[in-house]
């Protein structure tokens, strides 16, 4: 008898142990100690960003070494949830309630905000994803991306060819991933009320396999520019095959990448829009700041640690800004009642702020493929609807 | 419409050589070998990770083939081994998961889909002539010969060959080829080797014109599936015209704006109609008993 009370008091002075060390740091309401912060990346499996949890743990080792936020270090958790979905929601509810993060930033993971758009919401938590991927990174309560994202760029892509490169027939070959329809329509939509014009041909199923019979038709369409998304290296060398020398090819920013530039066969015109100034040209407005960080952290040159860094450097300037104790409510509350940021890499001001929509950068910077390498073209971000 | 049933016959060369490679791994080895796909990708993303650090592409081609012959030489002597006793479902079953397996490491190795990582070389991208408006490359014409080479060097190694008959003694009955002394387990080993390597060779022929990342091509086995049954697993020149024939569908599909959402389907529908078109002389209750 008196051997089962005692370890029924242990087990229970265990349990209140455990369940108060939980509640302290599970909470995301800790005052002290290292300031938590998320973050769910693709490092792993079909849409891999390694280069984006490196450079915001960069940017917060940076922040540290120079004494903190208010005397409190920052610490990055990332998760790697291998665009696995399971793997996501698992991610978002150990980050949020076991780890006890204060935000998430520097998300970059294609599944994570339709995923997890409601956890955030039900625990008040908010994320800055580095890179916003799908719909749902755009049109959440609690998420605000520091990039423009596909539909916004989409627009801005479309305006570039009819306005800029001065096309009437404009053509879309486009693969739209499940859930991604109505943006595409919307932004297709923006562009035609701004313009007044129409695609002259599309393609909304260019699936996997060979493309010469997309090519064909944009041909027989008389295709003037044609906005691509796919994988470019087999799509342009069939281009190439079928004598299209004289389209001008639009593709999305997840092209823009050195090894595509290489992929380009020669004597195609192709062009990339990016959701950043141009990575490839150090010396563009605000890429210093992000060229010294990841060359100084060995970490790989890409337009994804752009937006690593971007999205870091932000969360940075709103927690400095706060005067309440940094904790979850305190920095959700901070992030929806903040001024817009001005940052030189992107077109617009970032601002999270309240409502439940959030997209609040727009334009597209624009670079051409020229023997291998990206140029950077000269017209600055252009903004659809709006003179630059 | 003309052109694009033109284009998509220009991948249908293409396509009869993943059709062939499965219709010979089952009818010399007695498996329907999902991970085929999967086990080329492989071997070619071998060949071109070691191009891409600066290795001769005549060094990493026959890299490449060794190890896609050795990795299908090691799931080949996993099924002989463990599971030569086993029904063809069993066996086909087996080959679903290393599937998977094989899948999940190369996507984890080789992944990314547009960043353009890997570039496969391109030998046969010269235009040789037009049809209607479609620009046909020499990769068809060679993708084509490929083909007919397979269809009938097979043909003859079967039907004018004592390593022929042996083959074929073993894909009908394993067990009576090796009580007469043909060195079964062996053969059959050779034959995986043997199809791994071929599968790598198709796998680098395509994989410029199909998409240089690893997911597309492992899933490539879906459409050679689709050629296969239009041979019925055991006929290399009807398997050879399937895989035409599929081009053309798929061709024929993407120039219907309403259906061309469904492009995907294609190959489903093409086993579906197979399947109904074999059954047709069928007794009701007579036949697929089990």
């Amino acid at each position: 008898m008196k051997r089962t009370s005692m370890t029924a008091a242990l087990a229970t002075t265990a349990l209140v142990l455990v369940s108060s060390a939980c509640s302290s740091g599970s909470s995301g309401e800790s005052s002290d100690g290292p300031i938590k912060v998320g973050a769910i990346n693709g490092v792993t499996g079909l849409f891999q960003t390694p280069e984006v949890p490196q450079a915001v743990k960069a940017v917060f080792d940076e922040v540290n070494a120079a004494g903190g936020v208010n005397g409190r270090k920052l610490e990055l958790i990332s998760i790697d949830d291998t665009m696995n979905p399971q793997r996501s929601t698992e991610a978002a509810i150990d980050l949020i309630r076991s780890k006890g993060v204060v935000a998430l930033v520097g998300s970059s993971s294609a599944v994570d905000c339709g995923l997890n758009r409601a956890t955030y919401q039900k625990n008040n938590v908010v994320s800055i994803p580095a890179v916003g991927v799908d719909a749902a990174c755009f049109t959440s309560p609690n998420i605000a991306p520091v990039n423009p994202g596909p539909f916004t760029l989409l627009t801005a892509m479309l305006y570039y060819a009819s306005e800029t490169l001065g096309h009437d027939k404009v053509c879309m070959d486009y693969t739209v991933l499940p859930g991604s329809g109505d943006g595409v329509d919307k932004a297709v939509k923006e562009w035609s009320e701004l313009t007044g014009k129409k695609l002259a041909h599309k393609e909304f199923a260019v699936g996997e396999g060979d493309p010469t019979k997309y090519l064909v038709a944009d041909k027989a369409a008389g295709c003037q520019a044609v906005l691509y998304n796919g994988p470019v290296g087999p799509y342009m060398s069939q281009a190439k095959t079928q004598g299209m020398g004289g389209v001008d090819f639009i593709f999305g920013a997840n092209s823009y990448t050195d090894a595509n530039a290489k992929a380009i066969p020669a004597g195609m015109s192709v062009y990339a829009g990016t959701e950043w100034q141009p990575y490839t040209d150090e010396t563009l407005p605000g890429n210093k700041r992000w060229a010294d960080i990841v060359s100084k952290n060995k970490i790989q040159k890409t337009a994804f640690s752009q937006g690593a860094v971007m999205s870091a450097d932000v969360f940075v300037q709103v927690l400095k800004g706060m005067k309440d104790p940094v904790n979850r409510s305190s920095v959700t509350k901070a992030l929806k009642n903040m001024q817009p940021i001005t940052y030189p890499m992107v077109g617009t001001p970032w601002v999270f702020g309240p409502g439940d929509v959030h997209n609040p950068v727009k334009g597209s910077r624009f670079v051409k493929a020229e023997n291998g390498k990206w140029k950077v073209l000269p017209e600055g971000f252009v903004v659809p609807g709006q003179k630059s | 419409m003309v052109n694009s049933v033109i284009a998509g016959l220009t991948s249908g060369g293409v396509y009869a050589l993943l059709g062939l490679c499965v219709v010979l791994t089952y009818r010399l080895a007695a498996v329907v070998n999902f991970a085929m796909a999967a086990v080329g990708a492989m071997g070619a993303f071998v060949m071109v990770s070691l191009t891409d650090a600066g290795l001769n592409v005549w060094l990493a081609l026959p890299a490449g083939v060794l190890a896609g012959a050795v990795l299908s030489g090691l799931l080949g002597s996993v099924l002989v081994r463990w599971f030569g006793g086993h029904s063809q479902n069993t066996k086909a079953a087996v080959t679903v998961a290393l599937y998977v397996a094989v899948m999940a490491v190369g996507v984890r190795f080789f992944g990314s889909t547009t960043t353009g990582a890997h570039r496969f070389p391109q030998p046969f991208d010269a235009p040789v002539f037009t049809m209607g408006s479609v620009v046909v490359p020499q990769s068809v014409l060679v993708s084509l010969a490929f083909a007919v080479v397979i269809t009938a060097g097979v043909g003859l190694l079967l039907s004018r060959t004592r390593v022929g008959l042996q083959l074929q003694a073993l894909s009908e009955q394993p067990s009576t080829a090796q009580v007469v002394g043909i060195p079964a387990p062996r053969l059959a080993l050779g034959v995986w080797v043997a199809i791994g390597a071929i599968t790598t060779l198709v796998v680098l022929l395509v994989a410029p014109r199909l998409g240089g990342d690893f997911s597309t091509l492992g899933k490539l086995i879906n459409t050679a599936l689709a050629v296969a049954m239009l041979g019925a697993f055991r006929s290399l020149p009807l398997t050879l015209v399937g895989g035409l024939v599929l081009g053309c569908l798929e061709g024929l599909s993407a120039s219907v704006e309403s259906v061309q959402s469904y492009q995907g389907v294609v190959p489903f529908l093409v086993i579906l109609v197979a399947l109904w078109w074999r059954s047709r002389h069928e007794v009701w209750d007579t036949a697929h008993s089990r």
